[in-house]
């Protein structure tokens, strides 16, 4: 799984630098100048990291943050998978019905499918986390939230 | 000077002044701690208000909102690993991982404490460099700030990684933040590059979108694996305590944390870094504070020291870079270009005056960011033990809080649906390389030194051609460099032959 992920990612840097090297072929010397000084070194680098992935041996970490391992491994990407798909609802929802219907719905969704609680404790949760959203970023901070594509075909709002 | 800076006490404990330094504090301790709302943004709606204060009391307000923005926003990313605020993203890394151990005190005790202590140098440093620091600032050509980003580039690209391969792949994550960087209009030849034609990507990536996709992402997709609390298993009784034992860590790497104060204030001096260059290149130090490799490993799965090392940097900063916008009129970052402007609306100018007939002026600055970032802290460790339980919330009901948190805060950075693409697929990015073991931090940086590197290296190549590479800041900015570099591959060697002999 680390390996076959540092490989994809090796090979998703590599083409996106070899696409920057012939994009920036094309422009005047002033802006293709950054874009050449990183894309070359970048592309060499990927593909020793594209080798090193393939044909090494050596083992190599991060200082950084490392995900849960203490289960195995088709359970953790299933539950990957399944909170994927819970922020790609929301981010649908929110292009469908707008962040102030979206934010209510997908709370009282996830309390309830998800964490398996009761309507009264979903009811009640949603509603506070609505009255702050609603009570702080719009009455407050007149943010502009638009309205949903869904809403403004339908003509609701 | 005691005398100005005794009437600049004076100042700022007048009632009125006090009042709406409390009333800023008030307000940057929610700005720091909300992910959907920037410290900038916040000092610029805030502006129109201190029309009818007098500068000094403008001045509390405006820089008591703006001194504890930083502080309150490392609460957020110990936390939930969200960043507070671009500028407090340097301390999920160590902070969050510590949580997830059940040490949210602990983390949240370091943080602050250091965050404190790095205010009172970054004040210090304001207090004491304002008649020196003029040959430092102009010594700064663009070829040496060009060199200094590579720096930084490097320090932490060579450190976030182990072992040969670990640093090929910081080095080709910094690079790839680099080339991200170059998204949008090219501000020479006006030139769209990497735009696909979207008039959305124009104006570049936000950087607020990227770092809420790369780092909260991750997290909450693991929160949702793990099934449990942000602590796990850890009892609610030891995530409340530790508060105290941060604040004692802090003072045990008390070396570090000064060095790490001075990185900040020396970035903030220096115009146009602004505030996440100084977390990450502090959090670069940190790190290459470690004796041993195995002791590298520790940081990024919750070493103190890298809460610690940007704990510091992000306040410190704040002091450094006052320095350019009162002595020249020069704002070192986002938010001093807006508190210019209210220096501006209250008739203050910027240069000789401030350091002369308005020097109490000055000192009240002074004062308001050591009174705010006390306050702050006092406030804070009150409430920290109730603020660290709530990691002991299950993850069911804290999730669509955070998510929901999370799509607000990549929202509002510009109100474009086409910032919440950029967060998804940061998101995934980001997912992918701590699957994958390949450092974060690197990327974010390269992301915010690109802009600022290529105009440094435009200018540099347009004014002096080839000939800026012999120049002597250059060429020890360089020589530094290579030492980074070269510094962790030695000290692996050195590390082997001495477990083989």
């Amino acid at each position: 799984m680390h390996n076959k992920a540092s490989l994809a990612l090796g090979i998703l840097v590599m083409i996106v630098s070899a696409s920057g090297l012939i994009s920036a072929w094309g422009w005047p010397a002033k802006a293709a100048l950054f874009p050449l000084v990183i894309c070359v070194p970048l592309f060499f680098l990927a593909a020793a990291e594209v080798l090193w992935a393939l044909f090494g041996a050596e083992a190599a970490s991060a200082s950084d943050f490392k995900l849960s391992e203490h289960l195995p491994q088709s359970v953790a990407l299933r539950r990957t998978g399944i909170a994927a798909a819970w922020i790609l609802g929301f981010f649908f929802g929110i292009l469908l019905l707008g962040f102030l219907v979206a934010v209510p719905v997908f709370v009282l969704a996830y309390l309830k499918i998800q964490g398996g609680r009761g309507w009264v404790f979903s009811a009640v949760f949603t509603a506070v986390v609505w009255a702050f959203f609603y009570g702080l970023f719009d009455l407050l901070l007149h943010l502009p939230f638009p309205a949903g594509v869904l809403l403004s075909w339908t003509g609701l709002r | 000077m005691i005398e100005s800076a005794l009437a600049g006490l004076v100042l700022i404990l007048q009632w009125k002044a006090l009042a709406f330094m409390l009333l800023g504090i008030l307000l940057g301790f929610w700005v720091g701690l909300l992910p959907g709302l920037g410290g900038v943004t916040t000092l610029a709606l805030m502006l129109p208000f201190i029309y009818a204060m007098k500068p000094h009391e403008a001045m509390a307000f405006l820089l008591g909102m703006h001194s504890v923005v930083a502080t309150t926003g490392d609460i957020t990313s110990v936390l939930f690993g969200i960043p507070g605020e671009s500028t407090t993203a340097a301390i999920i890394l160590d902070g969050h991982s510590m949580a997830k151990k059940g040490q949210a005190g602990r983390a949240l005790g370091a943080a602050l404490s250091s965050s404190l202590l790095g205010a009172l140098v970054g004040a210090l440093a304001l207090a004491l460099a304002i008649p020196v620091v003029r040959p430092l600032v102009l010594a700064f050509g663009s070829p040496e700030l060009f060199m200094l980003a590579i720096v930084g580039l490097a320090f932490i690209a060579s450190l976030s990684g182990q072992g040969a391969r670990g640093m090929v792949r910081g080095f080709i994550a910094g690079g790839l933040g680099l080339l991200l960087a170059t998204v949008g209009q090219d501000p020479q030849a006006g030139v769209a590059r990497f735009t696909f034609g979207t008039l959305y990507l124009w104006q570049g990536l936000d950087i607020v979108a990227v770092l809420v996709g790369i780092f909260a992402v991750p997290e909450i997709l693991d929160l949702v694996v793990r099934g449990s609390s942000i602590a796990g298993d850890a009892p609610v009784g030891q995530v409340r305590k530790g508060v105290l034992e941060g604040v004692k860590d802090t003072f045990h790497h008390f070396g570090l944390a000064i060095r790490c104060s001075l990185i900040g204030t020396f970035i903030g001096i220096t115009p146009g870094l602004g505030g996440p260059v100084a977390q990450w290149m502090a959090y670069g130090h940190a790190v290459q504070s470690a004796r041993t490799p195995e002791e590298r490993k520790g940081f990024g799965r919750g070493d103190v020291r890298g809460v610690i090392g940007p704990g510091a940097a992000s306040n410190s900063k704040e002091g450094g870079s006052l320095i350019p916008t009162i002595a020249f009129g020069v704002p070192g970052s986002a938010s001093m270009a807006v508190i210019l402007g209210g220096f501006f609306l209250m008739g203050l100018v910027p240069g000789p005056d401030m350091l002369t007939k308005n020097l109490p002026i000055t000192y009240s600055m002074v004062w308001t960011i050591v009174l705010a970032n006390i306050i702050t802290v006092i406030a804070c460790l009150i409430f920290l033990n109730r603020l660290a339980s709530l990691t002991n919330v299950p993850g069911t009901l804290l999730v669509p809080v955070i998510l929901v948190l999370i799509f607000i805060g990549a929202y509002t950075a510009n109100n474009q649906y086409g910032d919440l693409i950029v967060m998804l697929v940061c998101g995934a990015i980001g997912w992918l390389m701590v699957v994958a073991g390949w450092p974060r931090a690197p990327f974010v940086l390269g992301l915010v030194l690109g802009k600022i590197a290529e105009n440094y290296l435009y200018i540099s190549v347009a004014r002096y051609h080839a000939s800026w590479l012999t120049r002597p800041i250059v060429l020890a900015l360089f020589a530094i460099a290579v030492v980074v570099i070269c510094y962790p591959i030695w000290q692996a060697r050195r590390t082997r032959r001495s477990e083989h002999a």
